[in-house]
């Protein structure tokens, strides 16, 4: 048999020796890579004061609002644990329900023409309406916010993951028809490993989301959260605090899809293959 | 243990388009027949039957004693398409491992098949890292993993070029020889099937009507010089012509 072409696979186990003068090109990459859009902002912000000539209290100086972090951050940082609370315990129901309904309409096709209809609907009315009932409903509880968070973010889960589930390999599937497997083997052994790289791709939005939208809802129903703490500066024009809290939701949503970004790469099945 | 095929008036409808017309074939015990015909001529469709994964309009087939569904529900069947099914997040051993897990039946040791198919040193390689030709064979053994009685091929060697198609088939002939299987082989290559098959079926252009059933008296394997027989150019010959005639009619 004449010899076949074989694709290397992959990197060596173990590392060169000249490792250590690779590593410094990359670090200053990475540098590049955070120092620069941190800089671009700083200057447009710089701009945008200079040009806009708006108050301190609408726009103030980045300095002014690292300040406003580091003096209430205790205040602060109590008001984010109720946030990130709210954030998770909404994520989390939001993946359940989002990616639970997707398996209920693989396992029971006739149920996605039941239930699909429900769920664009309430995709479609408006957040604020949404909030306005669960606020009579529930009050300022963890609930109400809770099911806001997760009210937002189950769509995505729910479209991506029935994507996913659907981008399966036909000859994979008909393999599975072949040798007589049970729906769980043929679920859990070729459709979920198909549709993870789509259920992580929904986690990213629906994880940096739940953040913000946890914060919206604290907004407009909460006496805790960040939320809350803009509220609060704004009644006080304390545009600084408003900017410290944005700043801080905005790293923590930034951290969130970053994690899971670099998660979802490891469970990629696809990741390595040279033809991606 | 490989086991009869009878295929009785089996026809298949999509919508109003006749796929194919009442089709008639007994098919014994270890034998290998090739469906060959233009495209659309319903050489698929009736491979798909026999595997249970599409109904027949008419008619009925029957693996051994079995009607088609019982035989899959029994893991009778081996199913090898043009694509591999080679799950690319698996190497390939484990790959083999895996039919043998979902048919809850061990047919052979995957490891001792994989260095007889010629993928020795390659069994903890996943998909990517594979060539065509070894690709296609790791499919053939996840395939026949759990000793399926009858191995269903459609077009298992056309993504891969000439000379890798005729050694690829005739190392299949060689395997059969030691794993004895019977064979539906759908392919578009006459000289492949004159080269594999004890029987071509030589299907008409849609709706498609089996236009003669051609037989290759030489035992099994044959091997390259087969091709330059007189038999073989000769058969060759006869199904080129018939195909011919008929697009041209």
């Amino acid at each position: 048999m004449a010899a076949d072409v074989v694709l290397p696979a992959g990197p060596p186990a173990t590392r060169s020796s000249k490792m250590g003068p690779r590593l410094l090109p990359k670090l200053g990459l990475v540098a590049l890579r955070v120092l620069t859009p941190i800089c671009s902002v700083l200057v447009l912000w710089y701009l945008a004061i200079w040009f806009s000539g708006l108050p301190a209290f609408v726009i103030p100086r980045p300095e002014r609002v690292i300040e406003a972090l580091w003096v209430d951050h205790a205040f602060i940082f109590g008001h984010l644990l109720a946030t990130l609370q709210v954030a998770a315990i909404g994520f989390v129901w939001a993946n359940v329900a989002g990616i639970g309904l997707a398996i209920l309409f693989d396992l029971l096709p006739p149920t996605r023409h039941m239930l699909m209809p429900a769920a664009i609907t309430l995709r479609n009315v408006p957040y604020i309406a949404l909030i306005s009932v669960l606020m009579l409903a529930f009050g300022d509880s963890i609930l109400s916010k809770t099911a806001i968070v997760a009210l937002a973010g189950f769509f995505p889960v729910l479209v991506n993951t029935l994507q996913g589930l659907r981008s399966a390999d036909e000859v994979q599937l008909d393999r599975m028809r072949i040798l007589n497997a049970s729906w769980w083997q043929t679920f859990s052994q070729v459709r979920l490993p198909y549709a993870l790289p789509s259920i992580v791709a929904a986690q990213e939005i629906t994880g940096s989301g739940s953040i913000i939208v946890a914060i919206a809802a604290e907004w407009m129903i909460s006496s805790t959260g960040l939320g809350y703490v803009i509220n609060n500066a704004m009644q006080n024009y304390r545009g600084d605090k408003v900017y410290a809290v944005a700043l801080l939701a905005t790293a923590l949503s930034f951290l969130i899809y970053s994690f899971v970004h670099w998660l979802g790469r490891r469970l990629d099945w696809r990741a390595g293959d040279p033809r991606r | 243990m490989a086991a009869p095929i009878s295929i009785r008036g089996v026809s298949r409808r999509f919508g109003e388009t006749w796929a194919l017309k009442t089709v008639d074939l007994e098919i014994a015990a270890g034998e290998f027949v090739a469906l060959v015909g233009p495209s659309g001529c319903g050489k698929t469709t009736l491979l798909r039957i026999v595997a249970d994964l599409v109904e027949p309009s008419t008619g009925e087939v029957r693996i051994g004693s079995d009607r088609a569904a019982e035989a899959r529900r029994k893991r009778l069947l081996g199913l090898v398409s043009q694509r591999p099914a080679v799950l690319p997040w698996k190497r390939a051993i484990d790959d083999v491992r895996f039919t043998q897990k979902i048919a809850g039946r061990v047919g052979f040791d995957p490891a001792k098949v994989l260095r007889e198919f010629g993928l020795e040193g390659h069994e903890g390689k996943r998909a990517r890292q594979l060539s065509g030709g070894m690709l296609q064979r790791v499919n053939i053994a996840s395939a026949m993993a759990h000793d399926p009685s009858v191995l269903l091929m459609d077009e298992p060697f056309a993504a891969l070029d000439e000379m890798k198609r005729e050694e690829i088939g005739e190392w299949f002939d060689r395997e059969l020889a030691v794993r004895p299987k019977t064979v539906l082989f759908v392919t578009h290559h006459i000289d492949e099937a004159v080269m594999l098959a004890d029987r071509l079926l030589v299907f008409s252009p849609a709706p498609g009507r089996v236009l003669e059933v051609v037989s290759v008296p030489v035992p099994r394997p044959r091997d390259a010089s087969f091709r330059q027989d007189p038999r073989f150019v000769a058969i060759a010959a006869h199904v080129r012509g018939l195909l011919m005639h008929k697009e041209a009619a």
